[in-house]
């Protein structure tokens, strides 16, 4: 049992990092997301073209190919970067292009008669976006958001690739250390237990926006 | 005073030219009906006059005002009633009529809020002014949209088939609110298909075709004598 809380407690020191990179992950990469989204449905053909080539890599590369550029690949021209500041960085970008399409897709799905109410009752552009569309693309982007949420829980496992400490590095360590299955057994738990506090957030939001339907 | 005039419009989409040569005027209180089969141009004309489309060429003056040039300050003496509520699903019903005044006139709070109400009560639905949009019927949601465009207190009201998408026994309950608001002498155009409606409301009735107005004249005139064929084929097909 002591061996247990002991290796569940040193496990634990290494989903800090875990936690840390995922708050900053959903907070910079969901707005980011917004600004790309905005940016995306926007009628300026340059801002267009740079975030559809944006999405396209970002989506379209491994997210593990992203990582090892951001942290082996950009110190040969001369970037170096610490082991966690490369992971947010690519953690924020790559998610950030998934939350673009996500959000784009949210936004163009809002009838188009609502801009047009919005439009004949004075409001100008921003007043539209925050008051009327942004709100109501909210309800509807939940589900595939909350998918993301969960990806993230478990893509972030992929710092362990650039030496960061993260949970599953954490329980890595002991196993190989202690020639145990053990430690597996409690990470796997912990993503577990992470994982359902998302998903118990994400059906909360659901049912409280799910009151004017 | 002239509310509305309208010289001279051309508006094409693509290659389909959806109003040719429109010339028109509306005076202070004059409630018009614009009838005409579908694809005439009735919709569209409606919706260059408050800017939802831009106009090719003419010119639209709104008490006063080249409305192209002006922009907002035109426009906003206009409330547009879709054929689709366009309510916002996500506001109660009272939000709905609060939120444009509160943005755009910066309206106090507590006074846009009795004001409000007010409109609610005149549409017969203060009862429903919690709940969201997604409870009422198809005529309630149409009452609340018409009360909607009132709360910005504009001098025109433009109707878009506003009981077009209604299931007939809803009909009369929408018609009924606009009759109203007709005796108040608000300056209105009516697109419609209630023949009965245009006939007993208004001022005038413009018969629409193939982009132009084909004739301008009292409902008298042009249901109990109508002189172009055109009209004859499209009120016998109708009535």
């Amino acid at each position: 049992m002591d061996y247990i809380l002991n290796v569940t407690g040193y496990i634990l020191e290494g989903s800090l990092i875990t936690f840390k990179l995922y708050l900053a992950t959903a907070v910079f990469a969901v707005l980011l997301g917004i600004f790309g989204a905005l940016g995306k449905i926007s009628n300026i053909k340059f801002i267009n073209k740079v975030l559809e080539i944006y999405t396209w890599v970002f989506r379209g590369t491994p997210l593990l190919l992203q990582l090892f550029f951001a942290y082996y690949g950009l110190p040969i021209i001369g970037i170096t970067l610490q082991p966690f500041t490369a992971a947010t960085l690519t953690f924020i970008v790559n998610y950030g292009a998934y939350f673009t399409e996500i959000f784009r897709a949210g936004i163009e799905s809002i009838d188009k008669g609502q801009y047009e109410a919005a439009q004949v009752l004075g409001m100008n552009y921003r007043q539209t976006m925050v008051r009327i569309i942004l709100p109501q693309t909210i309800k509807r982007v939940l589900p595939p958001t909350s998918n993301e949420a969960i990806n993230l829980v478990k893509d972030s496992a992929l710092v362990a690739a650039i030496g960061l400490g993260d949970l599953l590095r954490a329980a890595k360590v002991v196993v190989t250390r202690d020639f145990t299955i053990t430690p597996f057994i409690i990470a796997a738990i912990m993503y577990l237990l992470i994982s359902s506090v998302i998903v118990t957030v994400f059906r909360q939001l659901e049912k409280k926006y799910s009151v004017y339907e | 005073m002239k509310m509305i005039e309208a010289n001279k419009l051309f508006k094409k989409f693509a290659d389909l030219q959806v109003l040719r040569d429109v010339t028109f005027a509306v005076e202070q209180g004059e409630v018009i009906s614009v009838i005409g089969p579908s694809g005439s141009g009735k919709s569209t004309l409606l919706r260059c006059l408050i800017g939802l489309e831009k106009i090719n060429d003419g010119k639209i003056i709104i008490e006063g005002l080249d409305a192209v040039k002006t922009g907002k300050k035109a426009y906003r003496k206009m409330g547009m009633v879709f054929q689709g509520f366009n309510l916002f699903p996500h506001k109660t019903v009272l939000e709905n009529l609060m939120v444009a005044p509160m943005l755009v006139n910066k309206n106090n709070k507590n006074e846009l809020r009795k004001k409000s109400e007010k409109l609610l009560s005149k549409v017969g639905l203060i009862d429903k002014k919690d709940v969201y949009p997604s409870k009422l019927s198809g005529g309630q949601k149409q009452r609340v949209a018409i009360a909607r465009a009132l709360a910005m207190e504009p001098d025109i009201m433009l109707f878009d088939e506003p009981t077009s998408s209604l299931d007939p026994e809803l009909v009369g309950e929408v018609l009924a609110v606009i009759k109203k608001l007709a005796e108040e002498k608000i300056t209105m155009m009516v697109v419609t298909h209630e023949m009965g409606f245009a006939r007993e409301v208004s001022d005038r009735v413009f018969f629409m075709d193939e982009g132009k107005i084909l004739t301008d004249s009292t409902p008298d005139e042009i249901f109990l004598n109508p002189e172009e064929e055109r009209i004859k084929l499209f009120l016998n097909k109708i009535l």
